[in-house]
């Protein structure tokens, strides 16, 4: 496959400074990936970026989008066939958000009607509803306006889109929520992404493949996020990614890739007796309460199991319930959370497909399965 | 003191008769219309002529961002400069009428206009105008189309203060020889006392509506997203 | 002799002229003329004396005004708006409109120009002070609370301090607009550098606005170093951060 964005030998140096911000990079990008350099501050990551659409002009070496040098084309145009998205957003505050999102098809000569379906289009793409073309930036909250911000960057089918730390002045819980959603909009669109963060845990959830850089630019490794992790080249990638690498393999993972325990079933009405009989030899020592379609309605206690038949309301809540599509990260925060030692997983249809413990995890990580396998490149927790 | 408002509200409206020029008649409605058009006329011509030089150099300077102390030092010592003497050297120097007035009031108008427009530009929000750029705005283009919407504010009070410069300078214009209101007051021996507190209402008068007029402007020109964004 | 030395200066930038049978300050093409500037500089010196007591009048009375009214809006806010519309109203009206206005009332002479230019530094005065103390750090504000001092000493004593940058700002704006401004008062007799611009009834001749006028900026200029002076000498916490 052609590579949407190379670097071949790019350098970069300010005034007449020795040492370079960039210093010879060669880094090659495929067409619909997303490539994250990520890198502690100053390390050069954002300056790397930018060589991309000249905001940043290169000292020496090149930059190739599909093939062309960016030093060929003209600054202002190159731009307007890249996304550009920035930390601050910036969006134009005497603008409407319809007007901010039709800012490049408006300099690239659009028709009116062109323009106006395609910010409607946009704008539900990423999650907005469209009357808020009419709203100035001012009146959005601050997700709101991040949105806006990655729509108006593609409004114009931008063969590259440049992201420099999109989320990061975002508030956690909207940042997860828009993280999803971008790679949401990315499965639908497949766009090639250069994206820039300080964050190891965003490089690992967003990235396709992640380049750590240390200063000057320099890449101490160019993996996806799989091999990051359970192969760090080297001690400066190994700090970076930090000593928790086992935990931060769970976010590739979903509660589908276990296998579970299975949990002796009980149905209202039941004989105790027949339930007791289960539980020996069970490898969940309790037992699930179960509805006519096999839904989890919660954990049976000692006393329940005293009685003649099985009650119709359990003794212990049901407690955390995950989902088979759950990333194993989360499904294990939520255990935690919970305070739960055994939580019930259901399916798509809310039926109960297993149970999942803290256990089970810790065994899988540290089976010899989970190392061999291959995670993450292609298919992305949702 | 005989003057009084009624006697001034008197002067505006009828002809008087004065003692010194001879039963010639002073004052009334044709007169004040006359004086009030020729000082507007100052006032427009001095400021276009301020904005048209004032204007393009500030809002480069405040682009680029260079020339600080220029613009702003031009803004200081521009404050500092008594019009008084400015038309008075004019006048003895250069010469009388119309064009020369219209200069030296220009003058007057040049350092609040240029100040502001590059203290305006630098002080728009960088996020928008990097995005600008990074979405492939001309420089032009960012100017334009970012930097001074957003600029408005500081850009109009600016010209709103040259105006006012210009059209208070604009009343001593008589002492070069072109007549204002301001000869009610300055040749207040032929009006006399009412024409005195005539001239002074009606400079008034001028400046705020004047003031008024820009203020409306100001308020049409500003976005709404940016009294939005400002609230 | 101050006066004196400002002549001598002069005499870098300038050069002289040979004059014809007319005396040279009264050819009207003469910028500058040194011999009569020697000799008539000391007339300038009580002009200079009666501008400086109006500037210094007026700024004082009217800053007195502007900081008295601002504090009342501080702690009542929907005062704000209208006394800023109020004071900005004054300032629109030009200062020689204004003076006339006021002749009825206050009559010829020094108390008009006074009145007049007090009520022109208004605007300036109280918006600095107004935006001065509304852009101090609420974290100081609420530590003092914490502490335990009144409405009254926080004011005092943490509001204003570190407001002091902007109102000094606001009055050196002022008292410079005003030693401009001063020249006016010569049309309603009360003296200062404009009665060397305008004698009684005719402009003067170029060398003698040219003096008049620079002396009005050296006033201006002197107004203001040393407000920045007492500025800097006022708010030690701001050289400490530079250094």
């Amino acid at each position: 496959m052609p590579s949407a964005v190379r670097y071949e030998n790019a350098t970069k140096r300010y005034g007449d400074s020795t040492t370079a911000a960039v210093d010879r990079l060669n880094l090659e990008v495929a067409a619909g990936e997303i490539c994250v350099l990520v890198g502690p501050s100053g390390c050069g990551k954002t300056t790397a970026m930018r060589l991309v659409n000249r905001t940043v002009e290169l000292s020496e070496g090149d930059v190739l989008i599909g093939g062309e040098s960016v030093r060929e084309r003209d600054p202002a145009r190159l731009r307007r066939e890249t996304g550009y998205v920035i930390q601050q957003i910036g969006l134009f505050p005497h603008r409407t958000i319809a007007e901010n999102v039709g800012t490049v098809p408006q300099l690239l000569g659009w028709k009116k009607d062109r323009i106006a379906a395609r910010t409607t289009e946009l704008l539900e793409l990423v999650g907005l509803d469209p009357e808020l073309g009419e709203r100035y930036p001012a009146q959005l909250s601050g997700g709101q306006q991040q949105r806006v911000g990655v729509a108006r960057a593609l409004a114009a089918d931008p063969l590259v889109m440049l992201m420099d730390e999109p989320f990061g002045a975002i508030d956690p819980i909207n940042r997860e929520r828009l993280q999803n959603e971008f790679l949401r909009l990315q499965a639908e669109i497949g766009k090639t992404v250069l994206f820039v963060t300080h964050d190891i845990d965003e490089a690992i959830k967003m990235g396709d493949r992640i380049a750590v850089m240390r200063e000057g630019g320099r890449v101490a490794q160019y993996a996806t996020p799989a091999e990051l992790l359970m192969a760090p080249a080297n001690e400066f990638v190994e700090d970076f990614v930090g000593a928790d690498r086992a935990l931060k393999r769970l976010a590739l993972m979903r509660v589908s890739d276990i296998s579970l325990w299975e949990a002796p079933l009980a149905h209202v009405g039941q004989a105790t007796a027949e339930v007791r009989e289960k539980l020996r030899g069970a490898e969940v020592p309790y037992p699930l309460l179960v509805d006519a379609e096999r839904r989890p309605l919660g954990w049976l206690s000692e006393r329940d199991l005293a009685l003649e038949t099985v009650p119709a309301r359990p003794g212990s809540p049901l407690g955390p319930l995950l989902d088979l599509d759950d990333v194993m990260r989360d499904a294990l925060a939520d255990l935690l959370q919970g305070e739960a030692q055994y939580a019930a997983v259901a399916d798509r249809g809310g039926r109960i497909a297993g149970v999942l413990s803290v256990e089970i995890i810790s065994e899988f990580l540290a089976s010899p399965a989970a190392k061999t396998e291959e995670h993450g490149a292609v298919e992305r927790p949702k | 003191m005989n003057a009084s408002i009624g006697g001034a509200i008197e002067f505006i409206f009828e002809p008087q008769s004065s003692n010194v020029t001879g039963g010639k008649e002073v004052g009334g409605l044709s007169q004040v219309i006359e004086l009030t058009l020729n000082q507007l006329e100052l006032t427009v011509l001095a400021l276009a002529l301020s904005l048209v030089v004032a204007l393009p150099i500030g809002l480069y300077l405040g682009h680029r961002g260079v020339g600080e102390a220029l613009a702003v030092g031009l803004g200081n010592v521009g404050r500092a400069v008594p019009e008084l003497a400015l038309i008075a050297l004019m006048a003895s120097v250069v010469g009388v009428g119309v064009l020369n007035m219209t200069v030296a009031l220009a003058v007057l108008g040049v350092p609040p206009i240029l100040t502001n427009a590059f203290v305006g530009i630098r002080q728009v929000d960088r996020a928008p105008v990097d995005a600008a750029r990074g979405m492939g705005m001309t420089e032009a283009e960012i100017l334009f189309k970012v930097e001074m919407p957003l600029a408005v504010p500081t850009l109009m009070a600016g010209i709103r203060g040259a105006t006012i410069a210009i059209v208070a300078t604009a009343t001593i214009a008589p002492l070069a020889g072109v007549l204002t209101l301001g000869d009610f007051i300055i040749n207040n021996n032929v009006y006399g006392q009412n024409g005195l507190l005539a001239g002074g209402i009606l400079v008034a008068l001028l400046a705020l509506a004047l003031e008024f007029g820009l203020a409306g402007l100001q308020r049409l020109l500003t976005s709404k997203g940016l009294r939005l964004s400002a609230a | 002799m101050i006066l004196a030395a400002v002549g001598e200066v002069g005499e870098g930038f300038f050069k002289e002229r040979t004059s014809e049978t007319l005396p040279c300050q009264a050819k009207s093409t003469h910028l500058f003329c040194f011999d009569w500037a020697k000799e008539n500089i000391d007339s300038f010196a009580t002009p200079a004396q009666q501008h400086v007591e109006i500037v210094a009048i007026s700024v004082v009375a009217g800053f007195a005004i502007a900081f008295a009214l601002a504090l009342v809006a501080h702690r009542r806010r929907w005062l704000q708006p209208p006394l800023l519309a109020a004071t900005g109203v004054i300032y629109t009206v030009p200062s020689l409109a204004l003076f006339f206005i006021l002749l009825p009332v206050t009559g010829l002479g020094r108390d008009t120009v006074i009145v007049a230019l007090s009520a022109y530094t208004l605007q300036v005065i109280y918006r600095n002070v107004t935006t001065g103390l509304a852009n101090v750090p609420s974290a100081a504000k609420e530590a003092a609370r914490g502490m335990g001092m009144s409405e009254r000493q926080i004011l005092w004593r943490v509001e204003l301090p570190l407001a002091v940058p902007e109102i000094v700002a606001g009055l050196r704006i002022a008292t410079v607009s005003t030693v401009a401004l001063a020249t006016f008062a010569v049309f309603i007799n009360a003296g200062g550098l404009g009665t060397k611009i305008y004698g009684s009834g005719n402009l003067t001749f170029p060398t003698s606005i040219v003096i008049a006028g620079g002396l009005a900026m050296a006033i201006a200029f002197a107004f203001d170093l040393i407000l920045l002076a007492v500025q800097r000498r006022v708010t030690p916490w701001r050289r400490a951060a530079q250094a």
